[in-house]
């Protein structure tokens, strides 16, 4: 879990994983395109989200396409936030149920 | 796992998407907790998966007389390993109408834990992001059972169950 907030706790980072979230699947030579950095420290920064996890890679002919995994975002999440969203949650899926209730009311009027 | 596979994977149509954990576990027991019907409910909101998991054989994931998640045919089973799946999403209308797309499950022993990869692709560029976006609830709700014995119960992880909100 050290790697992953170590891996978010950089904007250029946070900018790849925000242009994934765009687009899945990218090469280095797309990712790279108008950040202000040499080739190399794009890498140097991907090696870091791939290491957290946060970045996996798949091998397409010689290209290596880059893939958001959002799992420890997500383990992180259940770790913390579970609780606190639990009630209103609930308290939602209550609402969305009154709701569609007299909907069906009204359909059948 | 050989590059040939990764290649695999990768080509045919549609975007893909790539979901990964580490969970400290065996291989079989992975196995055992994603074929099982009892146990697949107990992460995956509620569901179980009915299948006789051998290749080309039906599977379905749903609530009986609740509500249907997935169905679909076992392209691939290499158990502890492997297992190839189509996915026709069920839950409602609107993924209905995206077809069938392709769910990946493989596992990689490392160390005293398993890499679990899940790649659900062959979806159609404009794909509801409902199709894929459970995975990675599912994924750590997999993780918390197999590591602790106990169900997950953060919001929506067992919507379906009568347990969870």
């Amino acid at each position: 879990m050290d790697e992953v907030f170590k891996a978010l706790a950089d904007p250029t980072r946070r900018e790849l994983l925000d242009r994934l979230f765009e687009r899945d699947g990218q090469s280095l030579g797309a990712l790279e395109e108008g950040l202000p950095m040499s080739r190399f420290g794009v890498m140097k920064h991907l090696r870091v989200l791939e290491e957290a996890g946060l970045v996996t890679t798949r091998k397409r002919g010689r290209e290596k396409l880059h893939f958001l995994n959002p799992v420890p975002i997500r383990l992180i999440h259940d770790r913390w936030v579970g609780k606190y969203a639990q009630p209103w949650a609930s308290a939602l899926s209550e609402l969305k149920q009154d709701l569609e209730k007299s909907d069906e009311q009204e359909d059948q009027r | 796992m050989t590059d040939e596979q990764a290649y695999a994977v990768v080509g045919g149509r549609g975007t893909m998407t790539v979901f990964e954990i580490y969970i400290k576990t065996t291989p079989e027991r992975l196995w055992e907790a994603i074929t099982s019907e009892e146990m697949r409910a107990r992460y995956s909101f509620g569901a179980g998966t009915k299948s006789e998991w051998t290749e080309g054989s039906e599977y379905k994931s749903a609530v009986p007389g609740v509500i249907d998640i997935a169905s679909g045919k076992n392209l691939e089973v290499d158990p502890p390993r492997r297992l190839v799946q189509s996915f026709d999403a069920l839950w409602s209308e609107d993924v209905k109408r995206y077809g069938t797309t392709r769910v990946t499950w493989e596992i990689v022993p490392v160390g005293t834990s398993c890499q679990l990869r899940v790649t659900h692709d062959q979806l159609s560029d404009d794909a509801n992001s409902e199709l894929f976006g459970g995975w990675p609830m599912i994924l750590s709700g997999l993780k918390t059972l197999l590591e602790t014995g106990e169900d997950l119960d953060t919001p929506g992880s067992l919507r379906y169950s009568g347990v969870g909100g």
